[in-house]
């Protein structure tokens, strides 16, 4: 059991509290889900939970934390905590120790002071319950990120302890590898596991939540059953991304669609193209028109990045050809088509490097020659909503402002065509209808928009066209049926 | 993309070995290449390491290394030819028919000699090294290093460091292509390098700090500073330790009969 009472923090440095009087109990066998805004506290909450926060991080701390009715401070350290709670944090790849799966789960039992038989046990129970039996032998770094997910929760549930928190456990996954993991907990929470997950999917994880807490600034907002949290229509649309209504409000409030729509920006012919030796796309036909807005959706690893990286050459075709605009792109450089392509990535922090909003902006101006006009600056900005951090440092903005920031950039210079990965990963719902909102704007101001999303319901609510790729090929392409 | 000194997954004569006899290989290979200056005693010890990786399987992945390990050699060699002229002249770098500056830095044998000798003990080292990491399981390794008492902090960071170089090469190809999808264009060469720091350096260094963090606070809540262990598929020593261990014995025997009475072949 943690029990959290009137606790606030404040980070070293800063003079901002990160956590707000707040309190909480999270009894055995219980499974409360926490969500909100970015930067809402969610992960300092995660931190303090498991004493993270006083043992390592310094700042000020109130209040009283105690886990399994013993004050956080009485614990020697993290590896006296550790017997206690497991933690798995949002970022997979981080945790990855050893060198092949089964040695990263191995390890972690080993240091439990358990016999060697009963290690073989729950290495082989672990490896089950987590499905990852098939991968014992793969090296970590070279799995997809649900695989790497399950490896990290695996290594975790090695160390046996009954109270699980879990960050963002499925932020990147695709909707398989969500389910895959939503299953694992559940089954977790069935054999009497108490659970602190932080999570934005809250429809994959209703079955299983006791309790739903919302935070806002640093502090609780709503708390209790999910039933009774979600009657307020405010918090409810934090929790749940509703995108209704974004084709409409955004074709009502700009003009229309340019003259001289319907003619092809993007034209995939015979499409083939192959990692080393390892296919990943397989002749692909298709054409996108100015001024469309089109979703490509499939799983992880169904080839739906590597076939966006051939709009502006990032990739070039093994076997067949990409046009844009008119233009093959065997014979443009990656230079060339950015003025024609602009390609927003999944995470934001990939590009990042400038010491102000504005400078970084400013460095896709300069590099197309546009020169960083104030002007085109503060625009980009103002269409994302973020001219009041014009001189703040990138990294400081929180995950959703950030991924605006990384649209502004792409926005300013001015492309015809722009293409996002994945532009709604690790946001609430309010943020995620926001980007959404952003980008329908951008459509009706003439921009052609292609997105890639796990999230059917963008598709649904706000693209014109459905792409479905499957193993490198597209097996479905169609219009969206406006309901 | 090729990873640079990660462990592969076989069942070859060097995986089987203890890494007790993986590391006195290493300690044997190190300390006769550096104290060797004979070139062709220099060339039969990257030939016996070649032969070695092809025994174990492990062939391939030694030779992936091989541009690097050239275009060291190269470097070695043009280094020392610039900054350690000896011996006969065997032309120049600057043709003697260039006006003012012809005939300046002389090549000669003794440069080249040197170079070379540098060159074949990088290849040497290089070779026994990769052999050593790709064969060997980082818990292995730490088994091994806690048996001779290195403390647990300085074996994790030895272990991350290397575990690490693939993320890295990710992570750096990563923001190389968002920062070319802006219209970056760095240009090519060492100029072109320089001008990339920043853009890519940047983040590269900040992803990587903000990861650390959570590395180090996974390394504290799954206890492994703790020093408790309980010792589970502990490798034995095996036959092919025992050839091995004879092997470097006699290498080293025979090393050291041949610097008191024929030092010419090795010095």
């Amino acid at each position: 059991m943690i029990e959290l009472k009137d606790v606030s923090y404040i980070y070293p440095h800063t003079v901002q509290e990160a956590l707000h009087d707040l309190s909480l109990v999270l009894e055995p066998g219980r499974c409360i889900m926490v969500t909100g805004p970015s930067g809402a506290g969610k992960t300092t909450l995660c931190l303090a939970a498991c004493g993270i926060l006083f043992h390592e991080y310094g700042g000020k701390k109130t209040g009283l934390i105690t886990i399994n009715g013993r004050d956080v401070s009485a614990y020697t350290g993290l590896s006296d905590i550790a017997k206690n709670i497991g933690i798995v944090f949002d970022d997979p790849e981080a945790q990855m120790i050893f060198t092949t799966v089964e040695e990263e789960i191995l390890s972690a039992l080993e240091y439990r002071g358990l016999a060697p038989e009963e290690i073989e046990k729950r290495l082989a129970s672990i490896m089950d319950v987590t499905y990852l039996s098939a991968l014992k032998d793969r090296s970590p770094h070279n799995l997809s990120g649900g695989q790497k997910q399950r490896v990290a929760l695996a290594a975790t549930l090695a160390l046996g302890n009954e109270i699980l928190i879990l960050d963002e456990p499925t932020s990147e996954l695709d909707e398989h590898a969500t389910r895959r993991i939503v299953e694992i907990l559940s089954g977790l929470k069935r054999q009497g596991k108490t659970l602190l997950i932080v999570e934005h999917k809250y429809a994959h994880f209703r079955d299983m939540v006791d309790t739903l807490v919302v935070m806002e600034h640093g502090a609780i907002s709503a708390i209790g059953a999910p039933e009774d949290v979600l009657k307020d229509e405010r918090i409810r649309k934090i929790v749940i991304p509703d995108f209704n209504g974004i084709r409409t409000c955004a074709s009502m409030s700009v003009a229309p669609h340019s003259a001289g729509a319907a003619s092809p920006v993007i034209s995939v012919r015979h499409l083939s193209y192959s990692y080393d030796d390892v296919p990943a796309l397989y002749d692909l036909n298709l054409e996108i028109d100015a001024g469309e807005f089109v979703a490509i959706v499939g799983e992880n690893g169904s080839g739906k990045t590597t076939l966006v990286k051939q709009f502006n050459r990032l990739l070039t075709p093994t076997y067949g050809d990409v046009e844009i605009r008119g233009k093959n792109t065997r014979n443009c450089t990656i230079a060339e088509l950015a003025r024609d392509v602009g390609l927003v990535f999944q995470n934001p922090d990939h590009m990042f490097f400038a010491d102000t909003v504005k400078d970084e902006i400013a460095f896709g101006l300069k590099n197309l020659g546009i020169g960083d006009d104030d002007a085109v600056i503060d625009a980009a900005l103002d269409e994302v909503g973020l001219l009041h951090t014009k001189t703040l440092y990138p990294r400081w903005l929180s995950r959703g402002e950030r991924q605006r920031l990384a649209i502004a950039c792409v926005i300013a210079m001015q492309p015809a065509i722009i293409v996002l990965d994945e532009p709604t990963t690790g946001l609430d719902g309010d943020e995620a209808r926001l980007v959404m909102e952003i980008l329908k704007k951008l459509q009706v101001n003439g921009h052609t928009v292609v997105v890639i999303t796990h999230n059917r319901d963008i598709a649904q609510y706000c693209a014109d066209r459905m792409i479905t790729m499957e193993q490198g090929r597209v097996i479905s392409d169609s219009p969206v049926q406006v309901a | 993309m090729s990873e640079i000194l990660q462990y592969v997954h076989k069942d070859g004569f060097f995986h089987r070995l203890h890494p007790f006899t993986k590391i006195l290989f290493i300690i044997v290979a190190s300390v006769m290449c550096v104290f060797v200056t004979s070139i062709p005693f220099l060339i039969l010890m990257v030939v016996a390491l070649l032969v070695l990786a092809r025994i174990s399987h492990l062939h391939r992945e030694v030779i992936q290394q091989l541009k690097l390990v050239l275009l060291m050699s190269v470097v070695f060699i043009i280094i020392t030819v610039l900054t350690m002229p000896n011996g006969t002249t065997l032309g120049y770098l600057i043709p003697q028919g260039v006006p003012f500056i012809g005939g300046a830095i002389a090549i000669t044998d003794g440069a080249i000699g040197i170079g070379l000798i540098l060159a074949l003990r990088f290849m040497v080292l290089i070779f026994a090294f990769q052999l050593f990491l790709i064969s060997t399981q980082p818990r292995d390794l730490v088994h091994a290093m806690e048996k001779l008492h290195m403390p647990i902090d300085y074996i994790l960071m030895f272990i991350l460091a290397l575990r690490f170089i693939p993320t890295l090469q990710i992570e750096g190809q990563r923001i190389h292509e968002a920062q070319l999808a802006r219209g970056y264009n760095p240009g090519t060469g060492m100029l072109g390098k320089i001008r990339s720091v920043a853009p890519i350096v940047i983040p590269l260094v900040s992803n990587s700090l903000l990861r650390s963090n959570v590395l180090g606070l996974t390394i504290d809540m799954r206890g492994y500073r703790t020093g408790i262990r309980t010792h589970v598929r502990e490798r034995k020593f095996c036959t092919g330790d025992y050839a091995m261990m004879s092997g470097l014995v006699a290498a080293t025997a025979g090393f050291v009969v041949l610097a008191i009475f024929a030092s010419g072949l090795i010095f």
